[in-house]
């Protein structure tokens, strides 16, 4: 044995994996600080491609919002031969309640009718002369489920309504539910197909800007190899830089996106003419912010792990 | 104990950096290693600390064939193996105190452990004025010595240094020779690369000389 190799080795101070963690953590920091430059670039880059993804997803979720909200209008109502008794009312609601897809019920009186008919009739009392109450059917009103309105589904609730004793006769718009139904589906089909290709796009974006900071820093990643470093010690605070910018990037795309939508807000009411907030437009619930911010972080990973494989060879 | 086996490296099919090269290094040796541009010193080296895998024949350190080596095993080998790139490899964003430091932090070292051992050696190396600066901001000679230090902070069993006096003026030839002979005397086994014929003739120690690729002679100078 030399001399050399007896030196006294000094207590290694980062063992454990939090002391490894936090070195490697130091590590990341202390690049982020030493590449200003590159890393302002990948974050940014970053965090235009989440927001354009970002962007998309918030329209998307209103204009499905929207569209649900139309299919509220999606009704089927239930007519009697004869006027029900108050008791046998809510009977007859209780038995339509308990039929599975259910969502709300309204029972229309004969005298409801008339009055409705009347109101809309406004200035032309002359037509509804001779018209009593008991000529009008009373009538329920029923609205489905949102997971109740495909049409097979509403054919079966309405021959289902229709053994229940009293009721003649059912109406609904067929045709109206299977033209929505088709036109959500193509909206969905549309959605993923462009959602999916802005998401390959980010992704090869973002990995090839991490794959240039990568290959900007090919020598650092070369000398660690051969001055002993392992794989895990070369990687590690790549990899965890890789996950800031990426949460970083995340987080930073979400402000600019509230702060997209806000404006929105604020100007919308001059140029649409309608009241945003009336026409019930939301921001992104909280788990689609949490998957972008998820996201970014997958994102700042995944483009560092691959790009580092092309430049760690041991 | 450095071995060569029937060596023949080529980067190329058909064009041979190394042909059947068999050398035998005791530990505590100080070789010199010279010949031509292009003779395969830089190559005979790289072998060494694994940087490259031979086309055929054997490498062993301490009886242990490198070519047999996992993966995983390599950074162990390297840790014990100081050396003087021909490059330099210094950061550039970093500082010479930084820079330095990495083989001790590679080895997992404590900040203020590394801290102490840095500064002594790059006081040895009449550094400590430059602890700070970054490496672009000093001369080819201070380059050379930043190098120097960090592949000797560690006390390695092996000291490799290809081309270490190449732009120095002949003190500070003087200087980074001297610096070998201490390490050599602390038990580390030299292999220098040079074809600084002065260098060689100063030091009167053992010298292998190649020529394009294959071991012409080997001169025992030494006493
Ligand atoms: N990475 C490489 N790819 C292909 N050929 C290479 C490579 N590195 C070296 N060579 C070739 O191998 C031969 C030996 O090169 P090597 O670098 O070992 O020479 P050297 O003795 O160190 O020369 P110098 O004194 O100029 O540093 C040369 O012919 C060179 O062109
Ligand atoms: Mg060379």
């Amino acid at each position: 044995m030399s001399r050399a190799n007896k030196t006294v080795r000094p207590k290694f101070a980062r063992e454990g994996f939090f002391g490894r963690l936090s070195y490697f953590s130091a590590r990341a920091l202390a690049n982020l600080r030493q590449n200003v430059f590159v890393s302002i670039v990948t974050v940014g880059t970053i965090s235009l491609a989440l927001l354009i993804a970002a962007l998309f997803l918030l329209v998307y979720v209103n204009l499905e919002g929207m569209a649900l909200g139309w299919s509220d209008k999606v009704q089927v109502t239930a007519y009697f031969d004869r006027e029900p008794s108050p008791l046998a009312v809510s009977a007859l609601k209780g038995q339509v309640k308990a039929l599975p897809g259910t969502a709300k019920v309204v029972f229309v009186s004969q005298a409801d009718a008339e009055k409705r008919l009347r109101s809309r009739l406004k200035g032309q009392e002359s037509l509804l002369e001779g018209i009593t109450p008991e000529v009008l059917p009373a009538s329920l009103e029923i609205s489905l489920d949102r997971s109740h309105r495909e049409s097979a589904q509403v054919a079966s609730y309405v021959s289902a309504l229709r053994r229940i004793q009293g009721i003649t006769e059912v109406q609904y718009g067929e045709e109206w539910v299977q033209r929505f139904n088709s036109f959500m589906n193509l909206f969905r089909l549309m959605g993923a197909l462009l959602g999916s290709f802005l998401a390959l796009t980010v992704l090869f974006i973002v990995s090839n800007t991490i794959k240039l900071t990568i290959y900007a820093r090919r020598e650092e990643l070369e000398l660690l190899g051969l001055v002993g470093a392992t794989r895990l010690f070369i990687k590690a605070p790549f990899l965890i830089e890789g996950v800031l910018q990426g949460a970083l990037g995340a987080v930073l795309s979400l402000l600019a996106l509230f702060a997209c939508y806000y404006a929105f807000l604020e100007n919308a009411g001059s140029f649409l003419g309608v009241n945003p907030a009336a026409a019930g437009l939301c921001f992104l619930p909280l788990p689609h912010l949490a998957a972008i911010l998820g996201g970014g972080v997958l994102l700042g990973f995944i483009g560092s792990l691959t790009s580092l494989r092309r430049f760690v060879h041991l | 104990m450095i071995q060569l086996h029937n060596v023949s490296m080529s980067y190329q099919a058909e064009i041979p950096a190394l042909t059947d090269v068999n050398l035998k290094i005791p530990k505590g040796d100080f070789v010199f290693l010279t010949g031509q541009s292009g003779a395969g010193k830089s190559t005979l080296l790289k072998l060494l600390y694994a940087d490259l895998i031979p086309t055929r024949g054997q490498v062993l350190i301490d009886g242990v064939n490198l070519g047999r080596l996992k993966r995983s095993q390599i950074p162990l080998l390297r840790r014990s193996i100081g050396v003087v790139f021909q490059d330099y490899k210094l950061l550039p964003q970093r500082t010479v105190l930084e820079n330095v430091a990495i083989t001790l932090e590679v080895l997992g070292w404590g900040k203020r452990d590394i801290g102490k051992k840095v500064f002594h050696i790059l006081k040895q190396m009449g550094l400590e004025d430059k602890l700070n600066s970054t490496p672009l901001r000093l001369s080819g000679g201070e380059q050379q010595r930043v190098a120097l230090a960090r592949a000797l902070v560690n006390d390695p069993k092996i000291l490799i240094a290809d081309e270490p006096t190449g732009n120095l003026d002949e003190e500070n030839k003087e200087q980074i020779l001297s610096i070998f002979k201490e390490a050599n005397i602390r038990g580390t086994t030299v292999l220098v690369a040079t074809h600084d014929r002065r260098v060689i003739e100063n030091s009167h120690r053992r010298v292998i000389h190649l020529e394009k690729g294959r071991v012409r002679e080997v001169t025992d100078v030494q006493g």
